[in-house]
């Protein structure tokens, strides 16, 4: 009797293991795609209602846990925000005198990039999920392929960039945020560049780099950074140009490194969101998957 | 543990329950850039009561509910939860749980343990991140969290299944307690003290 009940015991282990083995292969090897995908994302679709409803409820403590947050991070930024404004001051008297210079020299000049946020259609979305682990950096939000969304649109708040839309599943879609691994965003450095391509720091996705910055372009700390929104007419960049991402935090070069270690702080608060903008349609981007 | 359809049911519950308050909750709670997970802790809870077929059973679909919510790639989280819950009923097959400090250890070193094999198996997937302080970090973390939760979880856990007990089972419910009158008579028919005499209820 006994050894019946260790043998059932072991069949049901080895039954398991191999049973998540199987599904690990066939969502890897296909990329979410085929029929296990399709079966994962119709589940995900039934089950989405339930997650919106425990996201709605649990609005409240999590309000709480973010006012905590927000709250210890505020009195450290106090007298950074003081240094911040007399910066801007000063960058505004600036801008103003450049908008005059751009607005009689843009007509001069041909300037080929993917058209501005304002031909994209936004959707408004509301983060339900987000993963919990330091390996994936992405969010679930409740708008999918029935409000318009598809994979590869950008993904916006307020402050700025936040990632791009890498699954959706009818009522829902998976956004993978900039402090992912997998995330990397073609960035230019205002006013005039250098560009360079924005990624999360291995080993620490809460910073951000920009990388390909040679060592003679002088770059200030403060500067601000928006997409670069390339395009060469066969492969395009995922972002139209301009979206804001973030703020040069410190610019250091050392001897013998091909490149500057720009590391970049995201102006879009992406351990609280609660709703983003998916940037939909828009003109047609060459090379781009949709 | 004596698992009937109702029972099934208030498992089925508290997993989803536990998977839903970690993506919609625990996620954003971090403490030192690590969250806490809700989810190992409960199924070690499971695996505890109810044996090492359950706590496998259990950790295999709370798994497969998480990457499938989340759209990740399916059978990661299903492999490591289902190891972590039978290693747990493996535990409260083979020993008493004597003391009430044994749970939430078990479950901080079962954590910390899963929270390693998720690292390795994302790391052989090609997840692009070297195996840095933070990473290091993030799986001691996890077991303190792990460990810190279990104290209040595994009691919710365990009177959540009380109608299921026996004793034995780290709790202080007799048989006569954990069965109803009729199906204590059918139990005691069947050689139900024998049988739970030589372990062989769970």
């Amino acid at each position: 009797m006994y050894r019946k009940q260790v043998r059932r015991r072991r069949a049901v282990l080895v039954l398991l293991i191999v049973a998540s083995l199987v599904l690990l292969s066939a969502t890897f090897s296909q990329a979410g795609e085929g029929p296990v995908g399709s079966i994962q994302r119709g589940a995900a679709t039934v089950l989405s209602p339930v997650e919106d409803v425990a996201s709605r409820a649990l609005k409240p403590a999590r309000d709480l846990v973010n006012w905590f947050r927000e709250t210890f991070n505020a009195r450290g930024e106090n007298a950074e925000l003081k240094a911040q404004v007399q910066d801007l001051q000063r960058r505004l008297a600036q801008s103003q005198s450049a908008q005059g210079e751009l607005a009689q020299l843009r007509p001069l000049v041909r300037v080929d990039r993917i058209p501005p946020v304002s031909e994209y259609n936004p959707v408004t979305a509301r983060v339900i999920a987000r993963s919990p682990t330091v390996w994936y950096s992405t969010v679930t939000v409740d708008r999918g392929s029935s409000s318009g969304v598809e994979v590869n649109d950008p993904v916006i708040t307020g402050d700025g960039l936040v990632g791009r839309v890498s699954a959706t599943t009818r009522s829902t879609a998976q956004v993978t945020l900039i402090t992912d691994h997998r995330s990397a965003v073609s960035a230019r450095v205002l006013p005039d560049g250098p560009d360079g391509v924005l990624e999360p720091e291995a080993g620490d996705p809460s910073t951000l780099l920009l990388d390909f910055i040679s060592p003679d372009q002088k770059i200030e700390k403060g500067a601000i950074l928006v997409t670069a929104g390339w395009s060469n007419g066969q492969i395009s960049s995922k972002f139209p140009y301009g979206i804001r991402i973030g703020r040069v935090t410190s610019a250091t070069s050392s001897p013998g490194e091909a490149y500057q270690r720009v590391n970049v702080q995201a102006f879009a608060d992406l351990r609280g969101l609660d709703y983003v903008q998916i940037l939909t349609g828009g003109p047609p981007r060459p090379g781009l998957l949709k | 543990m004596i698992v009937t359809w109702r029972i099934s049911l208030r498992i089925a519950a508290l997993l989803l329950a536990a998977v839903l308050l970690e993506l919609t909750f625990f996620s954003y709670a971090s403490v030192f850039g690590v969250a806490p997970d809700v989810v190992p802790v409960v199924v070690v809870a499971l695996g505890l009561l109810g044996g090492a077929v359950l706590g496998a059973v259990c950790g295999f679909a709370a798994g497969l509910l998480l990457d499938t919510l989340l759209l990740q790639t399916l059978g990661v989280s299903s492999l490591v939860l289902l190891s972590i819950g039978y290693l747990a009923g493996r535990y409260r097959e083979g020993f008493e749980i004597s003391s009430s400090l044994t749970p939430p250890l078990l479950t901080g070193g079962l954590a910390l343990l899963g929270a390693a094999g998720l690292a390795a198996i994302e790391l052989m997937l090609g997840v692009d991140v070297p195996v840095s302080l933070l990473v290091l970090r993030e799986i001691l973390l996890k077991g303190v969290w792990a460990f810190l939760l279990a104290i209040p979880v595994y009691p919710l856990v365990r009177r959540a299944l009380r109608p299921a007990l026996v004793a034995g089972a780290g709790g202080r419910r007799t048989l006569a307690q954990a069965l109803t009158p009729g199906r204590a008579r059918r139990f005691r028919r069947a050689g139900g003290r024998r049988r739970l005499a030589r372990g062989l209820t769970g």
